[in-house]
C-alpha cells in the first residue's frame, strides 16, 4: 500500500545496497531504543505499533484513481521527540506487513523501511523542528500543531519522491514521470497524514501529555542525532530546560 | 502493572481494533499511490484481473492481502486479518522494546 514497494519491483542487487543502509540506521534506532526506553514509553510504542498498523489497512480515496493511507513515521517520531523511535516503530510495523500479510516485498524491505521508516522520521521530525520556531522575523510561524501538520505532509511526499528515485534507479517508472505521479498521488495522500497526525498529537496533548516527550524532556536540538539517554544530555542544573507549557514554541 | 498503563494499553488497542473492524467497509479499493502510478507507468508491473501488484513469488504471506483465506473473500476474513495483524504488530513492537530494556539491564549488572 501506498509507499510499499513490492517483490519484483527493484532488482535483488539493489535490494541488496537499500538493506545495508537500513540495518545502519535500524543499528542506531536499535542504540536509541536501548537507552530510551522503559516502563512507559514501551507500552506507548507498542499501541502506536498496532494503531499505525490498523490505520495503514484504510485506504481513503485520492482524486485521479488512487488511494492512500497514513504512514506514521513522523507522527512517531514528534511524539517520542527522536528519529529514531519513528525508525525502529515503521521498521517494525512493515516487517509484520512484509512477512504475514504481503504488503510490501520481504527483498524490499530495506527499501520501504528507508523510505517510510527513515526519510518519513526524519523528515518529519526536523521539518518539525524548523517550522516550529518563528522565521524571517516572525513572517513565518506556524504554530504548534500547524507545524505538525506541514511536517507530516513534506515526509510522505519526500518519502514518496525516494521512492520514486528508487524506482527510476531500478527502471522501474522514467525519473520525471515517476517523481510527477509519485509527487501528485502523495502530494494529496499526505493531507490525510498531516490531519490524522495533529489529530493523534492534539488528542494526547489534552489526553495524556505525559506521554509527549515534549513535556517530559528537553527540546532536542535541531539537527541533533544522539542516541544517547535524555539523561545523559541533560544539561546540569536544570540549564536549557523548557517549561511544559512552553515547549515547543508556539 | 499501573493504572494509567493498563488505561493506555485498553484505549489504543480499542482504537487500532475499531479501525480494524470499520476498515473492509470504508477503505477505498482503488490502487494505492505506487500502485496508480504502476498502472499509468509500467502496467506490467500490474495485475489489472485482481487489481494488486504482480507477484514474483518470491514469500507467500499467510494472510496476504490482509484476507485470511480460510475464511473465502469476504469481509469478515479482512476484519479477522486485520484483528490479527494488530496484535501482531503490538506483539513485535512490546516483544522487541522489551528485549532491549532487558538486555540493557543485564550489561548494567
Amino acid at each position: 500500500m501506498i509507499l510499499h514497494i513490492p517483490d519484483g519491483y527493484i532488482p535483488l542487487w539493489q535490494c541488496a545496497i537499500y538493506y545495508i543502509i537500513a540495518i545502519v540506521f535500524l543499528y542506531f534506532a536499535l542504540r536509541w531504543s536501548r537507552n530510551n526506553l522503559n516502563e512507559k514509553n514501551i507500552p506507548l510504542m507498542g499501541v502506536l505499533a498496532a494503531g499505525i498498523f490498523a490505520i495503514m489497512s484504510m485506504n481513503i480515496p485520492v482524486p485521479f484513481g488512487s488511494s492512500g493511507h497514513m504512514v506514521g513515521a513522523a507522527m512517531v517520531s514528534i511524539i517520542f521527540m527522536s528519529p529514531w523511535a519513528g525508525v525502529i516503530c515503521i521498521a517494525m510495523v512493515l516487517m509484520v506487513q512484509a512477512i504475514f500479510f504481503g504488503d510490501g516485498g520481504v527483498t524490499t524491505y530495506g527499501a520501504n523501511v528507508i523510505n517510510m521508516g527513515v526519510i518519513g522520521s526524519f523528515v518529519g521530525f526536523y521539518m518539525w523542528q524548523i517550522l516550529k520556531k518563528p522565521r524571517l522575523g516572525g513572517l513565518l510561524n506556524l504554530g504548534k500543531y500547524w507545524s505538525v501538520g506541514v511536517a507530516a505532509w513534506i515526509a510522505i511526499f519526500l518519502a514518496a519522491c525516494m521512492a520514486a528515485v528508487e524506482m527510476a534507479l531500478a527502471g522501474t517508472f522514467p525519473i520525471q514521470l515517476g517523481l510527477l505521479y509519485m509527487g501528485g498521488f502523495h502530494a494529496m495522500i499526505g493531507i490525510f497524514e498531516a490531519i490524522i497526525t495533529v489529530i493523534v498529537v492534539f488528542t494526547l496533548q489534552r489526553v495524556r501529555p505525559d506521554l509527549l516527550a515534549w513535556n517530559s524532556k528537553k527540546n532536542v536540538d535541531e539537527f541533533d542525532l544522539s542516541t544517547d539517554t535524555q539523561d545523559e544530555r541533560e544539561p546540569p542544573e536544570g540549564k536549557g530546560k523548557v517549561p511544559p507549557e512552553e515547549a515547543p514554541s508556539q | 502493572m499501573k493504572t494509567e498503563t493498563r488505561n493506555l494499553i485498553i484505549g489504543g488497542v480499542a482504537v487500532a481494533l475499531i479501525i480494524a473492524i470499520l476498515s473492509p467497509y470504508i477503505a477505498s479499493t482503488n490502487p494505492d499511490g505506487l500502485g496508480a502510478t504502476a498502472q499509468h507507468l509500467n502496467p506490467s508491473k500490474w495485475n489489472s484481473t485482481s487489481n494488486d501488484f504482480t507477484n514474483p513469488g518470491y514469500w507467500n504471506a499467510p494472510f496476504a492481502g490482509y484476507m485470511v483465506s480460510q475464511l473465502g473473500d469476504t469481509k469478515l476474513a479482512g476484519i479477522v486479518a486485520l484483528v490479527i495483524g494488530c496484535f501482531i504488530a503490538m506483539g513485535v513492537a512490546l516483544g522487541v522494546s522489551e528485549i532491549i530494556k532487558r538486555r540493557k539491564r543485564s550489561d548494567v549488572n
